[in-house]
């Protein structure tokens, strides 16, 4: 039987649950990121740089630049870890760990 | 319009006394302690997985607090960049606010899961594994032991220098790489002192004597910040009548409050502490420190579970909101109550003297915040002895000389390995590098670009292959040490080399962006070498594994595809 017929023959097999639930977390946790990053220096880049310190006002005590472009955002992220933490991310079981030792494992990868 | 703070003359400072050596020797007794509670945690299970893993049981706080948090060396530059540049380096710094999620959610549950399923202990096995590759694996434990070692031998200068700031009459108080910091007799018993106590808990307790005395320090350090700034804003009465004090200040004026900063080095006149560019660079440089780690990414492979994964990035996310911000306030208002402190590495253990000069025992909570770097640097060193040890008998004995060798040999070749480890580190520093913090940053860069692109290839991308994740870790590497150098060698290349120095310095103009100090990094386009070591990284991995040959589907086939499908059987 030639590759071809077997390769028809079996079905696609579907992924690992824990490579799915890896991605799906790691693109939010990218989205995330990227959002904070953008906001971050963008407020901080158009109200701290270049600034006329006679307009500087404070708000709880910070700079305004750094409450609005800092302090705000990373309050953010600490509600958002905490929903990735508790809520978003799944419990998966890791399975067992592979307790054969040093094998003899040959050069896989094909220069 | 809110009262100034009066100023402090410099020389009215009060000195600690015997507080910091008091210190000292509780944080010593209890890394002792704590080694020794390890040692008999690492008694069940294989030595190696015990010793060099802590059989795969770390809880949700020690991850936490111990897989993302920066070395001693990092910290202690920190607060002294707050005190000189100002308000600009709660922006250097906010890239903390999604380490917590980038740190684990990215590829904490990949890495726990694939270590499992190969057996793997050190990263290097894991890169062999995944790949069956052992060109792979031994690539990866040199790259892993150059930038260590480096790493490593700088933290033994920064553990000895603590300890001898640390006695009694010494007039300093903290690191600082000048004049004050001779290398003398109280250099060598601080080393002395330092190296038997980091090397001889390590050897004790292994892997879990390194997280446990860390989450310890980190624990001690959050509620003494947290301490320091109640008492900080007590005393200036906030941060904004402190900032607004420091503007007022002919000597410092309006730009400590703005960005990019205050140019606090008259030797560097017209320097940017942190433009635009840089600051939207340091921001990827902590997320991409923490993640391609390799001290890091060993710990997310000992964690219990994926609860435990889960729990620690909120742990982390109150852990970090407790120590950056608060440190920035604590510095501001240390720069208006102590504006001239002469070195300003200086500004926590001197305001700590300041603030509790007045309270009962403050020789001693004085003592216990300057005590904090040394815990750190400790567990730093501990650490990197733990990551460098697992790489030499792991990774090149137990792979390449000896695959048969018994629990006895190995256990007590790691004991050997560790301690002439140790012993390198310490006749390094008998005549010790300069540029402790430079180095720090250095080696933390080098070993990100090395292998962050490569981690997220061996997680999430089946079709990477061997030469693809080779070139990813060698260039990613290679163009991080490279802008160090074109920096580092500029005045001695300028100098011997003449013409042909001068064309190629052509291309690499001298910059005045970035920490001005003598050693430091060539930041090309004015961002972070980081960041370029990712991109060529990201580049060389992908194109070279989209030119090789695809590895086998008998090898890439159970990383990726369910492995639980039931069989089913013909009728």
């Amino acid at each position: 039987m030639s590759d071809t017929t077997l390769a028809a023959a079996s079905p696609p097999k579907k992924p690992d649950p824990i490579y799915v639930s890896s991605r799906r977390e790691a693109l939010a946790v990218a989205a995330t990121t990227t959002l904070a990053f953008l906001y971050t220096v963008i407020v901080c880049g158009w109200m701290g740089y270049g600034r006329d310190p006679k307009t500087l006002t404070f708000v709880l005590g910070f700079p305004d630049w750094i409450f609005w472009g800092i302090v705000v955002p990373w309050s953010v992220c600490v509600v958002v870890s905490l929903y990735l933490g508790a809520t978003f991310m799944k419990d998966e079981d890791l399975g067992e760990d592979d307790t054969t030792g040093i094998d003899d494992d040959q050069e896989g990868g094909a220069a | 319009m809110k009262t100034m703070l009066p100023l402090l003359a410099a020389d009215s400072m009060p000195e600690v006394g015997f507080g910091a050596i008091l210190a000292l020797g509780v944080f010593v007794i209890a890394s002792v302690w704590i080694s020794m509670l390890a040692n008999y945690a690492t008694r069940s299970g294989s030595f190696m997985k015990s010793f060099f893993l802590g059989n795969r049981g770390l809880g949700s706080w020690a991850l936490a607090l111990t897989a993302t948090v920066q070395s001693g060396g990092t910290f202690m530059g920190f607060p002294s960049y707050v005190y000189a540049h100002g308000w600009v380096v709660a922006l250097w710094i906010c890239g903390y606010m999604v380490v917590p999620i980038t740190g684990f959610g990215i590829l904490g549950k990949r890495l726990a899961q694939i270590s499992r399923m190969t057996g793997a202990i050190t990263v290097p096995d894991l890169f062999r594994a995944r790949f069956h590759s052992p060109a792979l694996g031994l690539i990866a434990s040199l790259l892993i032991m150059f930038f260590m070692t480096t790493m490593m031998i700088a933290q033994f200068k920064a553990g000895a220098i603590v300890m001898k700031l640390s006695f009694p009459g010494s007039g300093s108080l903290t690191l600082a790489e000048d004049a004050a910091t001779q290398i003398d007799y109280a250099y060598f018993v601080g080393l002395a002192v330092f190296s038997l106590t980091v090397i001889g808990y390590t050897l004790l307790g292994g892997f879990l004597a390194a997280v446990w005395t860390d989450l310890f320090q980190s624990v001690m350090m959050w509620f003494g910040i947290l301490f320091l700034l109640f008492l900080a804003v007590s005393a200036t009465g906030g941060p904004e009548i402190a900032t607004r004090t420091i503007m007022e200040n002919p000597n410092i004026g309006p730009a400590y409050a703005l960005a990019p900063g205050f140019n606090s080095n008259a030797a560097f006149p017209g320097n940017e502490f942190l433009p635009l560019g840089l600051a939207a660079s340091m921001f990827g440089l902590w997320v991409f420190t923490g993640l391609g780690s390799p001290a890091g990414m060993v710990r997310i492979m000992a964690c219990k579970d994926t609860g435990t994964i889960r729990r620690s990035i909120y742990l982390l996310a109150i852990y970090n909101a407790g120590i950056y911000l608060p440190l920035v306030v604590i510095c501001v208002c240390g720069r208006a109550l102590l504006p001239d402190v002469a070195k300003s590495d200086e500004i926590i253990p001197r305001l700590a003297i300041h603030l509790t000069s007045g309270l009962p025992a403050g020789s001693f909570l004085a003592g216990l915040i300057l005590a904090a770097p040394f815990g750190a640097v400790m567990a730093t060193v501990s650490s990197y002895l733990v990551v460098i040890s697992s790489g030499l008998v792991r990774d090149i004995y137990q792979r390449f000389i000896n695959p048969h060798a018994n629990e006895y040999q190995l256990a007590r070749l790691s004991y050997w390995v560790m301690g002439v480890v140790g012993l390198i580190a310490v006749l390094a520093n008998i005549s010790p590098p300069k540029f402790l913090q430079v180095i720090v940053v250095f080696s933390g860069s080098g070993a990100g670009a090395s292998f962050m692109v490569p981690a997220l290839m061996l997680a999430f991308w089946r079709r990477s292959t061997v030469p693809g994740m080779i070139a990813g870790m060698l260039v990613g590497g290679g163009t991080v040490v490279s802008l160090y150098f074109v920096e580092i060698f500029r005045g001695l290349a300028l100098a011997t080399l003449g013409g042909l120095a001068s064309s190629f310095y052509g291309m690499f103009p001298a910059q005045q962006i970035g920490p001005a100090q003598a050693m430091r990094a060539y930041y090309l386009f004015g961002i972070d070498p980081l960041i370029w070591g990712l991109l060529t990284s990201l580049i060389a991995g992908v194109t070279v594994s989209l030119l090789t040959k695809p590895l086998p589907d008998e090898v890439t086939a159970r990383f990726f595809e369910d492995q639980t499908e039931p069989v089913t059987s013909p009728a």
